[in-house]
Order: structure tokens, then C-alpha cells, then sequence
């Protein structure tokens, strides 16, 4: 990964690290803003199928490098991904 | 006598020469130090520090925030590290170095071959030997020469015998308190790292029954451990016992670090530092636990997590938060919960990103937390089944895969021109097209060996590539060929998959199916049961590994 360029206009950037990236083959990549938190995952999962139970369920999130809890899908009343943010899907790493 | 036995013995010959005037060195330099170190024997010794100590650590006293105050910490420190790999060999180098009082190492393991190109503390002539001696062996610096294999029945023995030797150094005794002393070390500490630091070996997997008794007898405790079941054990033992816990962990190219349930405070106070579980409430599905030995890992990427595993521990440390003597110290406000994630292959390579304090509701931490050392002790939680075994995958009925042997016999076959065995489970009898052999495996194990003809399209990308469309008026799966099947190969061209062990070749043949490649059983798809490991057991056991 070389510094992350910026988002276009619209987008927020996501973050990928260790298994996500694997999955994703990214480290990072742009998607459309703004989104409520709360759909952030279903919009993961539908581009990567398989995403939400390998990944997602149990990995941290945050926005613009604070923890977020994310809401349950169809709850809408959290935060907003707003245009410029920078979301990291950090799942956890195990061996050593 | 050939060469090599000559030049054995010769070595040997040597190796018992150079123990002797290491001994005879050692003994020299305890006898002198009693005239220069002016310890508790020497009444004008004003300081609080043996003087040998300030030569020692000088060049880290002098850093703001250690100091006097700061070494006499780390001197009445005891520090627990789980885990004697990657992460825990450089972690107790730095750790001992640093001049802490007492520093444990937990692990059940032996070390590997495999091991040694990141386990910084082990060497090819201990493989085999527990991980756990092995690094204090290194941390004590003795030589191959200088421990030996005792035989069950013998270890007793000499067991005694060393410990009634009046010039063993007392540590020396300490160390030989192991569960199962299989290896005896020679009582040689003049060359070591830090001859001050006492050393505890617990050769044994930390488990729900002996956590308690062992972790606490430590001030602070470093998770080097590489499986989610011992990791969330590990974070509970801790909030359990109110101890800060540094926890790092590494694989590929990519490592974690954070200092959790800092500060300790007790379960239930909000102002304690988040647990592991706070962090990762749910554990990561087992199928997509990946292990050093099957994602792999480089060397200074686990070696720097281990690295600053040994700084956060020595902060931790010399600002006071484990100092048992009055007034109890705060804990730093620049100590605010936070990972700190570590991309060898990124720019910048370091992230940190700020956690929430502990966690409401948290089964652990929390005041709602249903986690007891009773309910530790008596099994109430079963670590393994909480974070889930993967089962041996079995999606494909026995007749759609095939053995490595066989599979053998049919590419060569094929490639004789020579028709196909009526083994086929099809049934057909006719001379299938030439077969195509797809290895699933990621890039770098491909390169490093593989089946002659095949093409590599590693799972993730495969999985990506073939997924089910959801967007409506695209090309129905099956019209679309993969890119990797050769256009001129017929309809009834068989499909081998094949991957490490036999688990995504069976996800990859399935989807195979799904797409209507098999033809309605003109071809056949199928998976060598057992990947590239029973390739190698079968077939070519010169595949350098699996």
C-alpha cells in the first residue's frame, strides 16, 4: 500500500488490514458517501459475498481512526460515513 | 575414523575446554565482583542500586521517565511472557536486557526448524528442545555444549545433586523448578544477558485450570500466543486478576499491538482499560483462522511487535502502574487505549487508531461480566468451543473426489494418449479430452512447487471471480468460461482441483458444479482428497514442503 490517495469527490475511503485485505485482494478502495454506518456492512457484503460472517461479524471498526460500534442492519439511527472519511475494517490477528 | 566423526570430536574436545575456562571465568569474576560491587557486604555503598547495576543500565536511566526510581521498578518487577515464538523471543530479550527482577515464559511447544528464521531466542542445535528452555537457555547464553538431555529416571538425580552444590547461583536453582526438568543447564552466568534476572519456566500450555496459579504470581503479562482460544483466555485471566496486559500479534506482513485491562481495575469500574474482548467481542469464524505456518509470517515484522511489546511492558513498568508501594501511581493520561496496526508493505507502516474504554456489557470487564476464577477453574468456559474447531471440511460426496495416487495415474494416462480407466466415476469409457489440473493455492505456494500442467488461480480470487452475480441482467454464470479453461479443451475434459490439504478444492469443485461446467456428468469435476500433502505422501515426495 503507498499512501492512500484521496477519495474522489463523493466517496469515503476503507481500509482493509490482514484477512480483509486478503479477501478483498485491497488495501484500500473508495466508496460512494455518505452511507449510514448501519448499512456499511450489507454494502461490503454485497461486494464481496461471504464478507459479513468471515470478516465482518468479528472484526473492529473505526471512522477516521476512532472505534465505532456499528448498528444492526436496518437501524439507520447511528452515525453517517460522510464524504472524506477514512473507515478501517481491522479484523483480528491471532498468531505470533 | 572418517572426516566428520574426527571433526566431532575434535569440536567436542574443544567445546569442553572453552566450558572449563568459562567456568573457571565465571568463578574469577564472582569472587572479584565482591570487591567491586560494593553490595550489601560494603557499608559506604550509599546507593540505592549496586553499582554493577548503574554500569549496566546506565545509558536507560538516563531516559526521562526511568531514572533511579524507574530501574528499581523494573528490578521489582516480574513480568509473565505467553508464548515463546516470534513475538516472545524478542520480547524477552528486551525485557531481560532492560534489567526486570523476574521473568517467566509459559509454552508448551518444541522448537522447529520452521521456527527459527523469526524465534530470534532458539537455534538449529535446539531443535526439539521445549521452546520455554530453549529461550531461557539463550537468555542465560549457553552454548549447545553447555546443556545436556537427562533421561527421565536420571533427571531426579541430578536434580539434587546441582542443588546442593554451593556454588550454584541461586537463580540456577530457580530455573530447575520446571514441571518436567528434561534438560540440565550448566551453572554458567558470567557470559548471560543479564545475569540478575531470575528466570521461571513453566512448560505448559496455559490453560483455564492453571492460569490462576501461574499468572498470578506476575506483576504484568505480555500475550505472545498464537490461536483467539488462548488469547481471550489470556485477557480473562488478566481482568480476573487484575493485571495489564500487553498484547501484540503478527501474521504475513502485518502486526496488532495494544496494552489492554490498562488501568487493571477491578471488574465492573468503568475507568479500567478495555479487555480483549471489549475489543473483539465475537471471535473470528474458525475456517478463517490462519496460522504462521499456512498464511506465513517475516521474520522483523513478528520481531518488531515483539519489540514493542517489550517497550509498552517497560512503560508500564517504570511509570509505577505495577508498583506495589505507596502512593499508588495514575496511570499515564498519554496511556489512552489504542491498536496499533503494522503494515511492513505500506506507507506510512504504522496506524493507530483510539478504543473505547471497556466495553458495556462485556462477559468479562464489565458490571455485567459473568466471568469468575471459580467459573475459570471448574471449566464453565470452554475456550475452544467458543472460538469453534474447524471441522475437516466435507461438502463433496466421496465419488466426486479422488486419491492423489489416482489422479496420478489418470494424468498420465491422459498424457500417453491412453483411453481412461473405467475407474472413472462416471462410467464412461471413451477417451476423455485432455484433463486440466486447477491449483487453488495461493501465488507463492504455487511457485514454490506444484503439478506439472497445472494453472494456479488462487481461492480468494477464484471465489471472487465465480460469485453468483446479483445485479440482474447479467450473463448467466454458466456462459461465462473461465478465464484460466483453455478454449480448445472439449466438453468432456475432466477438471482435477487441487489445494494445500483438501479443503477449498472441495469449495472450489462445488462451484465448479454450480456453474454447470460438469456438463450434466459429461465431465468430471473433482477434488484430490488430501491437496498437495497427500500429493507428496503419494506421488512426489520430493515436493520440497506443503
Amino acid at each position: 500500500m503507498n499512501t492512500v490517495p484521496k477519495p474522489p469527490s463523493g466517496h469515503f475511503n476503507v481500509l482493509y488490514f490482514a484477512s480483509a485485505s486478503s479477501l478483498t485482494s485491497k488495501q484500500h478502495e473508495a466508496l460512494p458517501a455518505p452511507l449510514p454506518l448501519g448499512q456499511l456492512f450489507g454494502a461490503l457484503e454485497e461486494r464481496y459475498p461471504g464478507m459479513k460472517s468471515k470478516i465482518l461479524d468479528s472484526c473492529l471498526v473505526t471512522v477516521n481512526l476512532e472505534y465505532v460500534d456499528v448498528p444492526p442492519p436496518g437501524d439507520d439511527s447511528g452515525a453517517v460515513i460522510k464524504e472524506g472519511d477514512e473507515v478501517a475494517i481491522i479484523p483480528p490477528v491471532s498468531s505470533g | 575414523m572418517n572426516r566428520i566423526e574426527d571433526l566431532k570430536h575434535k569440536i567436542a574436545k574443544a567445546e569442553a575446554e572453552l566450558l572449563r575456562l568459562k567456568e573457571d571465568l565465571a568463578q574469577a569474576e564472582s569472587e572479584g565482583q565482591v570487591h567491586v560491587n560494593g553490595g550489601a557486604k560494603d557499608s559506604t555503598w550509599k546507593w540505592p542500586l549496586p553499582a554493577t547495576d548503574y554500569e549496566r543500565y546506565s545509558r536507560q536511566m538516563v531516559i526521562p521517565g526511568v531514572g533511579t526510581k524507574g530501574q528499581l521498578r523494573l528490578k521489582a518487577a516480574s513480568v509473565l511472557i505467553v508464548g515463546a515464538g516470534g513475538l516472545g523471543c524478542p520480547a524477552a530479550a528486551y525485557i531481560a536486557g532492560a534489567g526486570v527482577g523476574t521473568l517467566g515464559i509459559v509454552d508448551d511447544d518444541t522448537v522447529e526448524t520452521s521456527n527459527l528464521h523469526r524465534q530470534i531466542a532458539h537455534a538449529s542445535s535446539r531443535v526439539g528442545m521445549s521452546k520455554v528452555e530453549s529461550a531461557i537457555t539463550y537468555l542465560k547464553e549457553y552454548h549447545q555444549a553447555h546443556w545436556f538431555p537427562v533421561p527421565p529416571h536420571r533427571a531426579l538425580h541430578h536434580h539434587s545433586l546441582l542443588t546442593r552444590s554451593p556454588l550454584l547461583p541461586l537463580h540456577i536453582i530457580t530455573f530447575l523448578h520446571v514441571e518436567q526438568p528434561q534438560y540440565l543447564l550448566h551453572p554458567l552466568t558470567a557470559t548471560s544477558l543479564n545475569p540478575t534476572v531470575t528466570y521461571h519456566a513453566h512448560n505448559t500450555r496455559l490453560t483455564p485450570e492453571n492460569a490462576e496459579s501461574i499468572v498470578s504470581k506476575y506483576d504484568l503479562v505480555l500475550d505472545c500466543t498464537d490461536h483467539p482460544a488462548i488469547r481471550y483466555l489470556v485477557s480473562d485471566i488478566c481482568v480476573l486478576l487484575r493485571k495489564p496486559l500487553v498484547s501484540a500479534s503478527a501474521l504475513k506482513t502485518d502486526g496488532q499491538l495494544m496494552v489492554l485491562n490498562y488501568p487493571a481495575s477491578a471488574v465492573g469500574d468503568e475507568s479500567g482499560g478495555p479487555c480483549y474482548r471489549c475489543v473483539f467481542p465475537r471471535p473470528p469464524p474458525p475456517e478463517s483462522v490462519v496460522s504462521c505456518g499456512e498464511g506465513g509470517i517475516l521474520g522483523p515484522v513478528v520481531g518488531v511487535m515483539g519489540v514493542l511489546q517489550a517497550l509498552e511492558a517497560i512503560k508500564v513498568v517504570t511509570s509505577g502502574a505495577v508498583d506495589p508501594s505507596p502512593p499508588a501511581t495514575p496511570v499515564p493520561a498519554s496511556s489512552k487505549p489504542s491498536m496499533l496496526l503494522f503494515s511492513g508493505t505500506a506507507a506510512p507502516p504504522f496506524r493507530s487508531f483510539s478504543m473505547r474504554p471497556r466495553k458495556k456489557g462485556c462477559v468479562a470487564c464489565s458490571a455485567d461480566a459473568t466471568l469468575t476464577l471459580e467459573g475459570l477453574r471448574t471449566g464453565a468456559f470452554d475456550y475452544a468451543q467458543f472460538c469453534g474447531v474447524a471441522a475437516p471440511l466435507a461438502i463433496l460426496r466421496p465419488d466426486e473426489r479422488i486419491s492423489a495416487a489416482e489422479c496420478s495415474r489418470r494424468l498420465l494416462a491422459a498424457a500417453r494418449g491412453v483411453t481412461s480407466s473405467g475407474e472413472d466415476p462416471s462410467g464412461t469409457t471413451t477417451s476423455a479430452g485432455t484433463p486440466v489440473l486447477l491449483d487453488v493455492r495461493e501465488r507463492e505456494h504455487f511457485d514454490i512447487c506444484s503439478i506439472e500442467g497445472a494453472v494456479n488461480v488462487p481461492i480468494a480470487t477464484f471465489l471472487r471471480e465465480t460469485a453468483t452475480p446479483k445485479v440482474d441482467g447479467d450473463q448467466p454464470l454458466e456462459q461465462r468460461a473461465p478465464a484460466w479453461l483453455p478454449s480448445n479443451v472439449s466438453d468432456d475434459s475432466p477438471i482435477y482441483v487441487v489445494c494445500r490439504v483438501g479443503n477449498d478444492s472441495q469449495l472450489a469443485t462445488r462451484r465448479l458444479k454450480e456453474m454447470g461446467l460438469h456438463r450434466n456428468g459429461t465431465r468430471f469435476i473433482g477434488d484430490i482428497r488430501g491437496g498437495m500433502r497427500a500429493w507428496k505422501a503419494e506421488v512426489d515426495s520430493t515436493l520440497p514442503f506443503t
